[in-house]
């Protein structure tokens, strides 16, 4: 590695900004560029005269494990002289000095000076724990993050790929205080939803806007349902990812104004540094499973209880019937013809018998769930000469789901090359192209595959198996006719997304004055994603009959196409100046324009398919009325252009002033209320700087910081602010009937649709203490989303029962905390920690000048309400009937008490919270709120000798779900489908427990429409990750290998929650409001999160 | 230096320029309102689209009317949106059916008005007059059957005669029912006047001078129905004379007479005969019906070998006719055998005699939702028997001809004839006669017998869980969402929280 210095007019004061600033526009920066750099003095009176004799220096250097460190750059002080340290870390030079002093700087190691003494140097450098001198990416630019004014949380993804990690979300849970990793799915290939700060819009989405290497992503919105479909991080390899900033406050993130209200994570890939190639090779291998089922009855249990049921069933149901009874005498009884089962009133009598002859017990989840193998490989090459850089990969991870016949491919290459045209003149491009096979067979959400597994009474014939119900196959009698065998059905079911990525930047920087710079980039953004999908009516309810006749009849089919281009332009300008030693300015303006096209294609079977072998529509046929597919496509535009600009003061290095402004101009919002400003200001305070601390051994760092800003979101619809038709045809004709063309208007338009802007006031404190060893950050916030884009119910007289409007506020505010430190730090034994927690409260503040609670009802569960927005709650709150013990005799006897009609003694008993003696939808209470109120991460990492260990623990606390999944199978039993294991504890007249979690079996009594019962706490705790590395290097002999790492992992092995109603508290599957004006994802049956072991090895070259 | 600057701005100006037009964004899928009403191929597809909600009436009239009657008595494998319906609790302020009815029926308002201001300002660009009018009549019979609708539902509802915005309307109550009605015949009555007196071809199933003035006798017979005290549909306006003399324009004007046969009426390959005065139109594929799987147990697809998909999402439920029903039909005063009963019931599915009226298994769609058979609205033997209705009030004609005209029915029916026929016999007939078509509850209601015969149906069939029905239960409840969106705008009708 060579570096030369600056040769300039300049001293140090002015060159060491001037070099932050420039080098950070252009997005390439080098941590170990800028250390090298601060070690750079003046040479201006350097040239000794004089008498000159050479020596020759030789040397080895080392790290902190007594590991030759090859590529240290060993620079001569006060001379232009700089060597590389070869493959075993030695060096050699000769020096005209009379007392050389050597300098060795490596990346990410304490720079060390040291005499040369005549003796040979053996030289050890320290890893520099000192996260001060750390670069931070901000906004446009980097700052060391000593000055940082604003939140912003910092991922070193260093390690990223010393872990066995597919997505880049998942490198970033538990990380970072205040961001949120939302793991909804266990679907493999599936992206996951990140919150910073809380959820602050109602209607618009709440996803962060994410910006990679300067390129700002197009934003991809949870759906209702809770899934997050072409994720802007899709197809990224985890493994290229160098950092990741997350700017939580309005002060770092207003730069990004427009779409910066629910924070930035900024991504930042590998660069190349100058010096020999690197090679790196990773690979790891592991195998997954799910971390834990969901807890339904097992067969013996079922079969017990049903046996309980259809007895006692049978005993009520008429004088002189008796448990005694054969299914014979029962028909009899009944006057059912010979042979006829009455399913509730009686059993299958090999239940009874030993070994249930004919019958397999089976665990509908066994059948489903496998062990998974995945591999991934990754290998890059980076490298560069003094005017050329570059850094090449490529990866390949085939990744098994533990859902059967669910796997994920993804096929990546990037190149980020950059290279100085000249002085003055700088070029470079990053090109990423992916592509990424996922197949994802329907299964999560409501009456979906994972839902049935819970449902499907675990009983089967023995002679159909797990195929029970489909291929032709009858149904177990007593069993839903409506639910046949899931396992068949993700056997022949196809959803295949196919996903082909282009992202590219190209840019320029070109220096027009000193310290005025101008960098122009071209960014796009191609995404092309296929998705086939097919059902075979071997598995679909009802095909019996024409399984035979005609296969493939009544099988469906779909092939979707959706484009996205992401095409944008950024010019910017910087300049920097030092003046009078004491005041340092920097400020930067640009200019941005940004276009997004979006296309779509749906074509789908309308008359099923020829036969059941060919799956693609060429196989489709014709519906009775003729027609073979239906078909339609779409496409939209939206642009952005905005101006922007940033003023950097500081005063002694010590008074730090910030301020920006941000002008932005969606298409999304109508002409005259277009633009929205975005300013933020913050100052900081470096209290260590200052003469009475500066003294103090104990306080490495102290600085104060305070900010406000304002920024936006536009997270809605292209055509929002636009009336728009929609076609809403009828026919005529009668008995030739032919479409009549129809339009009607579309919604209410709102053509004075603006930005919902969210105004953050931030505190925040960061000190560091013993040399740095130990770095703590407090943050106090408070966000305010304001003119919220808001579905505001408005009078169906209107036409429509919503409007979208810029009306109301929510407030999220709370503390963020995070420690690192290092605890201890001897030769052989290291041992660093990273603890964070952050507490959040939100609130919805306003709903607009009536300020009526807002109730939404669900589909799925009839007329009452069970989610409520109302002023001083958190949104989405859930608004129940609660349940409070188990009727008694007493409590019958008592009219007082309030009861549903048919309730009996053993049934569950509700509060009557008005007090008027019913249970009606106005003793509904407040029972829970979906967000957290606190989350948390803890990351230890030791390392001894060759071994390293890293643990990882996070967890939440404090919200909670409430589950239609839950509410589903949360039955008082069935003779004819499986329940919730909750019931293996219940209330009977003979042992009568008022602490069973829920009354009797077979109540006969309608349900409140939602009770408590659903709701679950959704705090947990998760071990992430537990790494065990071991560092080969000394195995190898060969000077080629620069080095050598065997690991084993455990990711989500170890955890624990307290949701009984479902397979993962975080699970979102389905809009389970049914209202697209009020979505509302929630678990309707989920995929449970993995857990997987791993093997994986790292080698440098 | 500073030319290098010089550069740079201009060249930032330039670009500012040309960014700026790009801010203007117009939906390439989907048409933007300003860009219609150019021509009368636009117009046309407006009227359409108002048609259009009519597609949401049979839904209204089998779970809102039928649902609601004596003519089901359904059994609920859970806890279904329907239940308070059927079993008359006030607690359904909240129940999708009843919201869907308000909102689908002013949406259909709302799109009509839509038009009618177009037609008054940019009319002019179809260029020709007599095509201006029978767009405006078209539109305004949809705005009275939509109104109509809304009042028979529930009472009384705000007048909307032109597009209101969302903040005008806080400030627009509900109108008291009379003014309602006025509002309805003067819409009703201009559409009479104005609209062809038939359609042909392509055009078969627009609305007509016959089905304005069929429904507009309806309109002044439900008004002079009793009003139990609430604000409902019934004013005792005596208005039977008005409406007979409509009913005899229909009776004796071509193109209508009265069907030979019963279930010819409802095949699916004779849509549109001359029973059918006004239909809701529906076809396979391109705008299918849901309606003759609505009261359809799913168990009897599958049981057909039919995926559930056909079905209509209620999971175990049943929709059984009430036993006093099929007693109706098969113990017939008068002897013979009622071939409406057949016909309209699965009296051989033997978990529950469902309605299967409009269910042809060689005929069905793609789906459940998507059967190509017409909803009939109003048809020839409807407007007989309301004609009878008027005379029995009183409404000029003869005890006589009232007898000749239910006898008519029953005798195409199998059944033997009756004399002296009274209200109730007369409604009796009307049961038989329009099972699943959605009128029985609106008869009930009409004739003063939605208390008395309701309860004493429920004794009568030994139902404990069906509540008594009060005089509040003649109309719905005001969806509750529509009274938390302006506290204090609306009040709710009495009897319902």
């Amino acid at each position: 590695m060579k570096i030369t210095g600056n040769s300039g007019e300049h001293d140090c004061a002015s060159t060491l900004p001037k070099a932050f600033l420039v080098l950070g526009l252009m997005g390439i920066l080098s941590v170990s560029f800028v250390q090298a750099t601060t070690g750079i003095r003046p040479e201006k009176n350097n040239t000794k005269s004089g008498l000159q004799h050479a020596v020759t220096i030789k040397g080895n250097v080392t790290d902190e494990k007594n590991l030759p460190l090859p590529g240290a750059s060993v620079r001569v002080k006060n001379s232009k002289q700089v060597v590389s340290t070869d493959k075993n870390g030695d060096f050699q030079l000769v020096s005209t000095e009379d007392q050389p002093v050597l300098i060795f700087t490596y990346l990410g190691y304490k720079t060390k000076e040291l005499s040369y003494t005549g003796q040979a140097l053996s030289v050890r450098l320290e890893p520099d724990q000192s996260a001060l001198d750390e670069v931070v990416v901000v906004g446009y630019g980097t700052q060391k993050k000593s000055d940082v004014l604003g939140a912003v949380a910092s991922f070193n993804a260093k390690n990223v790929e010393e872990k066995p990690i597919t997505r880049v979300e998942q490198a970033l849970i538990g990380q970072m205080a205040g961001v949120q990793v939302k793991q909804q799915t266990g679907m493999v290939g599936a992206a996951l939803s990140i919150q910073v700060r809380g959820a602050g819009s109602i209607t618009a989405g709440n996803e962060p806007l994410y910006v990679l290497d300067g390129f700002p992503l197009d934003v991809a919105s949870q759906s209702a349902a809770g899934g997050i479909s072409g994720s802007p991080l899709d197809n990224l390899n985890p493994n290229d990812i160098e950092s990741v900033q997350v700017l939580k406050d309005a002060a770092a993130g207003a730069i990004y104004g427009s779409r910066a209200a629910n924070g930035v994570v900024i991504i930042t890939t590998k660069r190349g540094v100058a010096g020999k190639a690197r090679i790196s090779f990773n690979a790891n291998s592991g195998v997954s499973e799910v971390s834990r089922k969901l807890d339904v009855l097992s067969a013996e249990e079922w079969v017990a209880q049903a046996t309980e049921l259809a007895n006692a069933s049978w005993v009520a149901s008429g004088a002189g019937r008796t448990a005694s009874q054969t299914n014979a005498q029962r028909a009899a009884i009944l006057a059912l013809p010979a042979g006829t089962i009455n399913t509730t009133y009686m059993t299958d009598p090999r239940w009874a018998q030993e070994g249930h002859p004919g019958l397999d017990y089976v665990d509908w989840q066994d059948a489903v769930y496998r062990k998974a193998l995945y591999q991934n490989y990754e290998m890059s090459a980076s490298g560069g000469s003094e005017n050329v850089h570059y850094f090449i990969s490529g990866n390949y991870l085939n990744q098994n789901g533990t859902l059967i016949k669910s796997n994920y491919k993804n096929y990546g290459l990037r190149a980020n090359i950059e290279a100085n045209a000249s002085k003055k003149l700088k070029f470079g491009i990053n090109l990423a192209p992916s592509y990424s096979i996922n197949n994802a067979p329907p299964a999560e959400g409501k009456d979906n595959q994972l839902m049935k597994i819970a449902q499907m009474v675990p009983v089967v014939e023995s002679s159909v198996g797990l195929n029970t119900g489909a291929y032709g196959n009858s149904t177990y009698t007593w069993s839903s006719p409506r639910l046949i065998s899931p396992y068949a059905f993700l056997e022949t079911a196809i959803n295949s997304v196919k996903t082909s990525r282009l992202l590219t930047s190209v840019y320029a920087d070109y220096q027009i004055i000193n310290g005025l710079s101008l960098k122009s980039t071209v960014n796009y953004d191609n995404v092309d994603r296929n998705t086939s999908q097919y059902t075979s009516d071997q598995a679909t309810v009802g095909a019996a009959e024409s399984l035979f006749t005609n296969p493939g009849l009544l099988s469906t089919g779909a092939y979707i196409v959706t484009k996205k281009q992401n095409f944008l332009n950024e010019n910017t300008l910087n300049y920097t100046k030092t003046i009078a030693q004491d005041h340092k300015i920097s400020a930067i303006a640009g200019v941005s324009y940004n276009i997004v096209h979006t296309e779509g294609v749906r074509l789908e079977t309308a008359g099923g398919f020829a036969n059941d072998i060919i799956k693609t529509l060429s196989n489709a046929i014709a519906n009775p009325a003729g027609v073979t597919t239906t078909g339609t496509s779409t496409a939209s535009n939206n642009t952005l252009f905005s101006y922007y600009s940033r003023l950097q003061y500081a005063f002694k290095d010590r008074y730090l002033l910030s301020g920006t402004i941000r002008r932005d101009a969606s298409s999304k919002f109508g002409s005259e209320n277009r633009w929205g400003t975005f300013p933020s200001v913050s100052a900081g305070w470096k209290v260590s700087e200052e003469s009475f601390l500066k003294d103090v051994k104990v306080i490495s760092d102290l600085k104060l910081r305070a900010s406000w800003g304002k920024s936006g979101n536009n997270n809605i619809g292209d055509y929002n602010a636009i009336a728009t038709l929609v076609n809403s045809n009828y026919v005529f004709g009668g008995n030739t009937p032919t479409t009549a063309t129809g339009q009607v208007v579309s919604g209410l338009a709102n053509k004075a649709l603006k930005w919902e802007t969210s105004g953050t006031y931030d505190l925040g404190l960061d000190l560091s203490l013993f040399a740095n060893r130990i770095n703590f950050t407090f943050d106090a916030y408070h966000k305010k989303n304001s003119d919220l884009l808001l579905n505001l119910p408005v009078l169906s007289a209107s036409g429509f029962s919503t409007s979208l409007q810029n009306i109301g506020a929510v407030v999220n505010k709370g503390l963020e905390f995070s420690l690192n430190t290092v605890n201890v730090k001897t030769a052989d034994f290291q041992w660093s920690m990273n603890a964070n927690i952050a507490f959040n409260k939100n609130t919805v503040t306003d709903l607009g000048p009536t300020h009526a609670d807002i109730e939404i009802a669900s589909a799925y569960s009839g007329s009452n309400a069970p989610y409520l927005l109302r002023e001083g709650l958190p949104a989405f709150s859930y608004y129940i009937t609660k349940t409070n013990g188990i009727l008694t005799a007493a409590d019958i006897a008592d009219p007082s008490v309030a009861k549903l009609a048919n309730q009996t003694v053993g049934d569950a008993k509700y509060l009557d919270a008005n007090g008027d003696g019913k249970i009606t939808a106005a003793d509904r209470v407040v029972g829970g709120q979906p967000t957290p109120k606190y989350t948390w991460g803890w990351t230890n990492t030791f390392k001894y000798k060759d071994f390293d260990l890293g643990v990882q623990v996070y967890g939440q606390h404090g919200g909670s779900i409430l589950s239609y999944f839950g509410r589903a199978i949360d039955f008082s039993g069935s003779t004819t489908a499986n329940v919730l294991g909750v019931w293996r504890d219940h209330w009977t007249a003979a042992s009568p427990d008022a602490n069973a979690p829920r009354g009797k079996l077979g109540a006969t009594y309608t349900y409140p429409n939602v009770t408590s019962d659903w709701i679950y706490s959704t705090d947990y705790f998760r071990v992430q990750n537990i790494t065990l590395g071991y560092n080969l290097k000394k195995l190898f002999k060969t000077p080629a290998i620069g080095s050598a790492r065997i690991y084993v992992s455990l990711e989500n092995y170890f955890s624990h929650d307290k949701y009984k109603g479902g397979a993962n508290p975080e699970a979102q599957n389905t809009n389970v409001s049914g209202d697209t004006s009020y979505g509302i994802s929630g678990d309707y049956g989920s995929m449970p999160l993995s857990k997987t072991a791993s093997i994986g090895v790292n080698f440098g070259f | 230096m500073n030319t290098k600057l010089y550069l740079l701005f201009f060249t930032l100006a330039v670009v500012f320029s040309s960014c700026e037009k790009q801010l203007e964004q117009v939906p390439e899928s989907s048409l933007a309102t300003d860009n219609f009403y150019t021509n009368n191929n636009d117009f046309l597809q407006a009227v359409n689209g108002a048609y259009s909600q009519l597609s949401a009436y049979p839904s209204q009239a089998l779970w809102l009317g039928e649902m609601r009657s004596d003519n089901i008595n359904a059994t609920s494998d859970g806890n279904r949106d329907w239940d308070g319906i059927n079993n008359f609790t006030p607690n359904i302020t909240t129940v999708g059916f009843i919201s869907t009815a308000w909102k689908s029926n002013f949406n259909g308002i709302y799109n009509v008005n839509n038009v009618l201001s177009a037609l008054e300002t940019k009319g002019s660009v179809i260029g020709n007059e007599a095509t201006v009018t029978r767009y405006t009549a078209e539109c305004r019979f949809l705005r009275g059957f939509y109104y109509f609708q809304l009042l028979r539902l529930f009472g009384e509802v705000p007048i909307l005669s032109t597009v209101k915005s969302a903040q005008e309307l806080n400030s627009i109550p509900r109108s008291p029912v009379a003014d309602v009605y006025a509002f309805i015949e003067a819409d009703l009555t201009y559409a009479a006047a104005n609209l062809p007196a038939s359609f042909s071809g392509t055009d078969v199933g627009r609305a007509t001078a016959s089905a304005a003035k069929g429904i507009l006798g309806l309109v002044y017979l439900t008004k002079s129905g009793p009003d139990y005290g609430v604000k409902g549909p019934g004013l005792n306006s005596n208005e039977y004379a008005k409406a007979s003399a409509l009913f005899d324009q229909i009776i004796t004007g071509s193109p209508f007479s009265f069907g030979t046969s019963y279930s010819s009426i409802f095949s699916y390959s004779n849509e549109n005969n001359s029973e059918v005065v006004f239909d809701v139109q529906f076809a396979s594929s391109l705008n299918g019906a849901g309606f003759p799987s609505h009261l359809a147990p799913v168990a009897f697809w599958t049981s057909q070998g039919i995926s559930n998909t056909y079905g209509n999402g209620y999971g175990a439920s049943t929709f059984p006719v009430t036993k006093s029903l099929v007693t109706s039909y098969t113990t017939n005063t008068g002897g013979g055998t009622d071939v409406r009963y057949p016909f309209n019931v699965a009296t051989t599915y033997t978990v529950s005699p469902f309605i299967k009226k409009y269910i042809d298994l060689t005929k069905k769609g793609t789906t459940g939702k998507d059967w190509p058979i017409n909803f009939i609205v109003l048809r020839y033997t409807d407007v007989l028997l309301m004609k009878a209705e008027c005379i029995l009030h009183g409404a000029g004609g003869t005890q006589a001809d009232a007898d000749a005209i239910v006898n008519k029915v029953r005798t195409r029916a199998g059944i033997g004839t009756i004399a002296n026929v009274t209200l109730e016999t007369l409604m009796a007939e009307r049961q038989r006669e329009f099972l699943g078509e959605g009128l029985r509850w609106n008869d009930l209601v009409r004739e003063g017998f939605a208390l008395t015969q309701m309860n004493a149906w429920r004794i009568a069939d030994g139902i404990t869980k069906i509540n008594p029905v009060v005089a509040d239960y003649v109309i719905y409840p005001v969806p509750a969402a529509e009274l938390q969106t302006t506290p204090g705008l609306y009040t709710q009708n009495p009897g319902y929280n």
